[in-house]
């Protein structure tokens, strides 16, 4: 599982050691690391890390043990890979069946429609969900294409 | 060896006309190959010493080739009555039952007779019948030219990638429906005026619904499926959603955004044929009658055959067949 986590270390030397000791023992993987020292704001610099944790628990002692040395936690939160598909639907639809079904997780991120009043109605949207539950959710879309009897086609 | 050929229409007479010119190289490999008995639906051409190739490659009508013909014959009786050690069964292709040609291969197949063929219908029907037949009575048995004519997808699959596992199968099967969506895509036209202009250039089947309706699209899904993925598909089992409600509309907006539509057939756990869009840059987005198969496998990576899917070159899968038989019976 991958996170994002922002610490703010005291600006003196051996802190940056300290803090990635407890990523390290609790089987965290360093994916980057941005250490802005040109940037200390009350005698902090901040850090940004992305980590690989094998678990949510392990995570989440990974940060115990961080506050237990005394580094300050600023920001903390998952990332979620996340994947885009274009999408065109053809046929007379009601738009808002689409807008309104507000699919979880799925953002619209574009949205086209030509010909909205003829037969050959055409709808182009840009969808972005999180990358596991991708599938699901062209189901979902697929769902409500066969439902108002038009044409979805997917990207691969 | 000597071969049998079964069906003397577009494919079979193209067949002929490429082991005449490429004699010189079949005699390397088996000196005493011959043709010794072709069939079409009327009757049969037989002569056991092997049949003329020149003329045989100058005539269009079976009958033109001597007067011996066996009018009324059929194919079986001339599958029975020979000697012929190879046979290729190039009929025409019938989804319903298969036949004529699944008759004509597994009566073939049960005599110990090797068998090559680009003829689908037999294999969406009874795939698995017949390679158990072919296995039993130690034959060997070819359809290379079934799926994507010239392509060589089996070849590549049984012969370069033994140790991989393919997870994966997509690709452009069907070059009809590849022009009429490549017109679409270039010129703007409708999805009637392009399928006209298929029909006037003699690139539909009888009845176009064949092609545009995914059918035969989903014939080589499940020979793929069967055939690589070691799946028990059947027809039925494909997902299939045509061409025909595609508009200039959808292709145009699809254009605007780097993707073109193609009919793609997809074998995964699914198996299915429908429209889908293909990023401009995608190995698979290869226009006119082309077809195209992207294969995904675990050692492999990802690997993507284009070539002719139909007409004269799925003469070059045939022949690829008949060689290999050759190599591996008469050389062994």
């Amino acid at each position: 599982m991958m996170f994002d986590l922002t610490l703010a270390l005291a600006d003196r030397p051996g802190q940056l050691l300290k803090a990635l000791e407890p990523i390290a023992k609790n089987g965290g993987n360093i994916i980057s690391i941005i250490h802005e020292r040109e940037k200390p704001t009350g005698g902090y610099v901040p850090v940004s890390l992305v980590v690989d944790f094998p678990t949510d628990r392990s995570f989440k002692k990974a940060l115990n043990d961080l506050e237990n040395v005394d580094v300050k936690v600023i920001k903390s939160e998952e990332v979620v890979e996340k994947t885009s598909v274009t999408l065109i639907l053809i046929g007379k639809i009601d738009v808002r069946k689409i807008l309104e079904a507000k699919i979880k997780d799925m953002r619209i991120t574009d949205f086209e429609v030509s010909a909205p009043t003829s037969k050959e109605a055409c709808i182009k949207m840009d969808i972005e969900a999180p990358t596991g539950l991708i599938n699901k959710i062209l189901e979902e879309m697929k769902r409500i294409a066969d439902e108002e009897k038009v044409l979805l086609i997917p990207s691969i | 060896m000597k071969l049998l050929l079964i069906g003397f229409g577009f494919i079979g007479r193209s067949l002929v006309k490429a082991i005449r010119s490429k004699i010189d190289l079949i005699k390397q490999i088996d000196q005493d190959f011959k043709v010794i008995g072709v069939s079409d639906r009327k009757g049969y051409q037989y002569d056991e010493e092997g049949l003329n190739l020149e003329r045989l490659s100058g005539i269009d009508r079976l009958q033109d080739y001597s007067k011996a013909y066996y009018e009324g014959g059929s194919s079986i009786e001339l599958i029975e009555r020979c000697t012929a050690n190879l046979m290729v069964e190039v009929t025409p292709t019938n989804i319903r039952d298969g036949e004529p040609g699944l008759t004509h291969i597994k009566e073939a197949l049960s005599r110990g007779i090797n068998v090559v063929t680009s003829n689908k219908g037999p294999l969406v029907v009874a795939f698995k019948e017949l390679s158990s037949l072919a296995e039993r009575n130690s034959c060997e048995f070819k359809y290379e030219g079934t799926v994507a004519g010239a392509v060589p997808i089996f070849s590549l699959v049984n012969e370069c990638l033994q140790g991989d596992r393919i997870f994966r199968i997509s690709g452009i099967l069907n070059g009809t429906t590849n022009y009429i969506l490549s017109r679409m895509f270039f010129e703007g036209t409708s999805f009637e005026i392009a399928l006209k202009e298929a029909q006037e250039r003699g690139i539909t089947e009888k009845d176009p619904a064949y092609d545009v309706d995914g059918i035969d699209a989903a014939c080589k899904v499940v020979i793929l499926a069967n055939a690589i993925m070691k799946r028990d598909a059947r027809f039925g089992d494909v997902k299939i959603t045509g061409i025909q409600g595609i508009t200039s509309e959808a292709v145009s907006s699809a254009k605007r955004s780097n993707y073109a539509i193609k009919l793609i057939g997809m074998i995964e756990k699914d198996l299915e044929v429908a429209p889908k869009l293909i990023p401009v840059n995608h190995p698979l987005c290869i226009h006119g009658t082309l077809n195209a198969i992207h294969l995904e496998a675990d050692l492999a990576g990802e690997l993507t055959l284009i070539g002719h899917g139909a007409g004269k070159e799925t003469v070059s899968a045939l022949l690829n067949d008949v060689l290999s038989i050759l190599r591996k019976k008469v050389i062994a």
